[in-house]
């Protein structure tokens, strides 16, 4: 199947006359989101991000590899998306589509234009080893806003994720396991999230998380990722209805509230994972006290 | 801020006789030959795929190695090329009047001969003039530009003074965004910014951006109207 098939005409004037008075099939106001679910797995660097139906797993994997000799300062960091048929029956495996192009060019120009990873302190010895981060998207359900779950689950990977600490001395290099030495995060400079919007009856109704049929139905988007210190990372409005200028504007002051919120989130989600991580606090590492049988067991162990 | 438009910019129409529509773009040493064929009958690839009522349009961008300062190749799998193409697709596909043509494909094919920034900007102009000589109904010119904003994204945005039509070293040290309207004053088709900067510079950006696009369509508007009269004047001798 090449296509999502496209909605029915009953279904797509339906929603564009609910639209006009600013009503959603769904309930919501037009600017408020589905209910978002951030979770990180057992394993550093995994998070899962529900939004509604849609479901995006983000996974961060760093090797050792040799850097580019034209960056030898520089680690590489690489993302991948991956939109296989579990999503949508309309992705194909191994065959590029539309969706994809614009979902991994915008993380792309999101995260790793806008410097917001630093590369440099990937690289271990200058133009011969350095860490090569991959970033591997997996869309486990698709059902509208691809980008911004996308790009809030990679956020979250990024600052969850802890890479093997290193030591170098003069030309040996050791890397240390993760039970030999606590593994170290990545640098990350600034924490950009997208927020995209989509407009329908020429730019009046605007319109944020959109669900797969209202993308289906709308006349344009506006993408715009940026951080909540309000530096813009990127807008990306490809063709569709011409809208005003004032207009795209006002979606970038509606993304800096929306940003906040995403960075609240993610920081509370951060803090909630490492509390659950670390039972028992300081005091329970320290203490070189085995933990002993209990009573029961020993009554177990006679007979 | 005037384009300095009679020594800067060079844009011709009807370059290539084979084609349906062709034209010739110059924004300063960024050059462009774009060529529309269509619309057309669409090829028979998958039958029933065209769910749209209206023509499709098809945009290939290749980029010559000898364009820029360093030789390369692009290849076609290139993301950031497939993405301009994606872009004027979509820009065309709300302007052109598709629905004249169900079940049509036009296909516009830019060649990159030099390029030295607002590549994108130039690459539309040049569509919009290819198209018009194609003589596709459109409601109106998509014409685009760029815009950069002088001080860096740390310094205060008081200073900040935006500067239009950036050439390829300024693109590679400026903040800058590449504004494309259509459909009267002030309405904005194309939106395409890559660089961080502060929120509070976008404003000036946008609205010198679309000072920018309007003097370009008279810019095009005028090569359009000279080429016509030379038409018709053939046609008359």
């Amino acid at each position: 199947m090449p296509s999502e098939p496209a909605p029915s005409t009953n279904e797509s004037t339906f929603l564009l006359s609910a639209l006009r008075e600013n009503i959603r099939l769904d309930g919501r106001a037009l600017d408020a989101y589905r209910p978002i679910s951030l979770t990180f797995g057992s394993e550093y660097g995994t998070a899962d991000v529900r939004l509604g139906k849609t479901r995006v797993l983000a996974k961060i994997a760093c090797e050792v590899t040799t850097p580019y000799p034209d960056r030898k300062f520089d680690g590489i960091f690489t993302i991948n998306t991956e939109l296989s048929p579990l999503g949508s029956p309309a992705f194909e495996v191994g065959r590029q589509d539309t969706t994809e192009l614009l979902l991994s060019r915008v993380l792309e120009k999101t995260i790793r234009r806008s410097g917001a990873l630093d590369t440099e302190s990937l690289c271990i010895v200058a133009g011969q080893k350095c860490f090569h981060l991959k970033a591997t998207l997996h869309v486990l359900d698709h059902d509208g806003n691809l980008v911004d779950a996308s790009c809030l689950a990679l956020v979250a990977a990024l600052l969850h994720f802890r890479r093997q600490d290193i030591e170098v001395k003069g030309e040996d290099v050791t890397i240390f396991d993760v039970r030999e030495r606590e593994p170290i995060r990545l640098t990350i400079q600034h924490r950009p999230f997208c927020v995209s919007f989509s407009y329908y009856h020429n730019g009046e109704v605007m319109v944020q998380d959109a669900t797969l049929l209202e993308e289906q139905c709308r006349q344009g988007e506006v993408v715009v990722s940026m951080n909540r210190f309000g530096e813009v990372a990127q807008i990306a409005k490809y063709g569709g209805a011409p809208v005003d200028g004032l207009s795209v504007l006002s979606c970038t002051t509606a993304a800096l509230e929306r940003v906040k919120g995403f960075d609240r989130m993610v920081t509370e989600a951060l803090k909630a994972d490492e509390a659950r991580r670390d039972e028992g606090g300081l005091m329970a590492e320290l203490s070189a006290e085995n933990e002993r049988p209990t009573g029961s067991m020993l009554v177990g162990s006679e007979n | 801020m005037p384009l300095d438009s009679s020594s800067y910019s060079i844009a011709q129409l009807s370059t290539q006789a084979a084609a349906d529509g062709s034209s010739y773009l110059e924004m300063g040493l960024t050059k462009i030959i774009c060529t529309v064929h269509g619309p057309r009958e669409s090829p028979t690839r998958s039958g029933s795929s065209s769910q749209s009522p209206g023509a499709h349009i098809e945009t290939s961008i290749s980029i010559a190695g000898f364009s820029g300062t360093d030789r390369k190749r692009h290849g076609r799998n290139d993301k950031r090329t497939q993405e301009m193409q994606h872009t004027i697709s979509s820009a065309f596909s709300s302007t052109l009047f598709t629905h004249l043509y169900p079940h049509s494909t036009i296909t516009i094919s830019l060649h990159v001969l030099s390029q030295d920034g607002s590549l994108l900007a130039a690459c539309l102009n040049a569509a919009t003039l290819a198209l018009v000589d194609a003589g596709v109904p459109m409601s109106d010119y998509v014409v685009a530009c760029t815009t950069g904003s002088t001080a860096s994204y740390a310094g205060d945005g008081e200073e900040a003074d935006p500067l239009l039509d950036l050439n390829g070293l300024e693109e590679q040290e400026l903040p800058f965004l590449t504004v494309g309207t259509s459909g009267g004053e002030d309405k904005v088709n194309v939106l395409i910014m890559e660089t961080r900067v502060q929120v509070g510079r976008l404003e000036a950006m946008i609205s010198v951006g679309l000072d920018g696009c309007r003097q370009i369509r008279g810019m095009l508007d005028r090569v359009v109207r000279e080429h016509g009269e030379r038409v018709l004047e053939a046609r008359v001798a």
